[in-house]
């Protein structure tokens, strides 16, 4: 697939959408849509303890992790159910959409 | 693929971002979507839209300034959490993500002309709208319970001032008083918590008002995770809670508000304090709009959300018949992001991959002891099927309950910022 982009045209009186310190980029991608899921758990701000961050989690140990939910290796009911959900390429893209994306302090 | 996330926050002033082939980039107005409710669904369908398509020019409908969470207000009425933690409000919404959040009620939508008419005066047009109406009660169903007598005998199943009556009422109980949780029938919202709320009163009661009892009279013979809740009642609260199905009592008939009185079809308990949660069905505005059927529930398409009934209108949360999902805050977060995008899809051109929903519910037997269920779901022939549904098992060890705990705090953290922002 194609990654959206946002165009950003000159700017438009009477159209001001965002302030000075807002970004709205566009995050519907394939990698955003499939960690939709994930962010109702897991803040994307880099916290939580008993449910560990993922954002920024290396990409190796992220697919490894999910392998290991999904075939039982290691336990977790929850996670367990979530990886089902996952095809191998579902994971790689969410593997790369978490590695790429830095902890978010404003936005989850 | 390649996936780049970019910002702008450096752009001073920062305007009108759009993607090529939108009617904003093709000189047409914006795309305009409404979101009627600012509860769990609602707002997440309003968050995620504008996180995923900056071209949607988009208001989201609420009457209150602040939303309290059903979800773990049994928690406050342990004592062990405060009423302003499951307190938020629409301010990232509207600030961060350029919602325009409007504090008014919908008189009526006219689904023909695609019109949302306000209740203090007004009218909004929109291309999509998103209704998500959470429930409302039948209070027909037992006789003497009305708004009124929700004054004195409390549902408290939406959240807010209701659970501080609850708990206040709770609170100024006699020990040895009697506390009785009258449970709804299926389908409804939150399958496990009137028995949460019976397990956490409890917990309340043990420290202060030891000789206190629970009853539960259910419309049902059974309840959900139902072993769970009887091991950790038993473990627990030994002797304190006392639960009778519809075929021991023939069902609650009729309560009298003034004496706290609650008559079943043999027999009439006098309460000390008295929970009555009524049969739900979707909420008023859903009714009112013509996107309920026969069953009192909103029939949906199971990838996009829209209504069966009404084109051009989604619904989400509590108020959907969704197949075989539970009426969840997690429900209704799930079919919010499916929802989101998919009209991400149908007015901007993006892509919407296949839904994954999901729901996963946290249930306190105890402040330390937790359990949980991981339910996946998928649309089939036009409906929503379970795939796979896992349980917390009876028997597992304090450290595993406790990090369950631990892991519904987070939860809870995780999961509001998901949704409020």
């Amino acid at each position: 697939m194609t990654a959206s982009r946002f165009i950003v045209p000159s700017l438009t009186a009477g159209l001001v959408i965002l302030g000075a310190n807002q970004s709205m980029a566009a995050d519907r991608g394939r990698g955003a849509q499939l960690a939709a899921m994930c962010a109702s758990c897991h803040r994307l701000d880099g916290r939580g303890k008993a449910i560990p961050s993922i954002v920024g989690m290396d990409k190796r140990k992220f697919a490894d992790a999910l392998v290991a939910y999904r075939s039982g290796a290691r336990s977790n009911s929850i996670m367990h159910a979530v990886a089902l959900q996952l095809s191998d390429g579902e994971i790689a893209t969410l593997a790369e959409y978490f590695a790429a994306r830095p902890e978010d302090r404003k936005r989850p | 693929m390649t996936w780049t996330r970019r910002r702008f926050g450096g752009f001073a002033g920062a305007s009108l971002a759009a993607a090529l082939g939108t009617r904003a980039a093709r000189g047409q107005s914006k795309a305009r979507v409404i979101v009627i409710g600012g509860g769990v669904g609602g707002a997440t369908v309003a968050k995620y839209l504008a996180a995923s398509a900056a071209e949607i020019d988009l208001t989201l409908i609420e009457p209150k300034q602040r939303y309290t969470t059903c979800f773990f207000s049994n928690l406050y009425l342990a004592g062990v959490r405060s009423f302003e933690s499951l307190t938020h409000n629409y301010r990232t919404l509207a600030q961060a993500y350029g919602i325009n959040v409007v504090h008014d009620a919908v008189a009526s939508i006219d689904p023909v002309a695609k019109t949302v008419k306000l209740v203090r005066g007004g009218r909004l047009s929109y291309d999509r709208a998103v209704v998500a109406p959470g429930i409302a009660f039948k209070f027909d169903d037992i006789e003497g319970y009305d708004e009124a007598a929700t004054q004195s005998m409390p549902h408290a199943w939406n959240a807010g001032p209701q659970t501080e009556l609850l708990q206040r009422q709770l609170k100024g109980m006699d020990d040895g008083g009697v506390f009785v949780i009258v449970a709804p029938p299926n389908p409804f919202r939150c399958p496990p918590g009137p028995y949460e709320r019976a397990a956490l009163v409890a917990y309340y009661f043990k420290q202060f008002k030891p000789r206190a009892k629970i009853l539960i009279l259910d419309a049902k013979d059974t309840f959900f995770e139902q072993d769970l809740f009887e091991d950790g009642w038993n473990r627990h609260y030994p002797g304190m809670i006392e639960w009778l199905p519809v075929q021991f009592t023939g069902g609650v008939k009729s309560v009298d508000s003034k004496a706290r009185t609650i008559t079943t079809a043999g027999e009439t308990f006098k309460a000390s304090v008295a929970n009555i949660i009524p049969a739900q069905i979707a909420g008023e505005l859903a009714q009112r709009a013509g996107l309920t059927d026969q069953s009192g529930w909103c029939p949906i398409d199971p990838v996009t959300f829209e209504s069966k009934l009404q084109p051009g209108i989604h619904v989400v949360g509590d108020a959907t018949s969704a197949g075989d999902m539970p009426k969840s805050a997690f429900v209704a977060n799930s079919q919010a992001k499916a929802c989101a995008f998919a009209i991400a899809a149908a007015l901007t051109g993006a892509e919407q991959i296949p839904p994954h929903l999901f729901n996963t519910c946290f249930t306190l037997l105890a402040p330390n002891d937790a359990v949980s269920d991981a339910i996946n779901l998928k649309p089939v022939a036009g409906s929503i099927k379970i795939t796979d549904i896992f349980f917390s098992q009876i028997g597992e060890s304090d450290e595993t309950r406790r990090q369950t705990a631990r892991e519904a705090d987070d939860w809870y953290a995780a999961f509001t910022h998901d949704v409020f922002g």
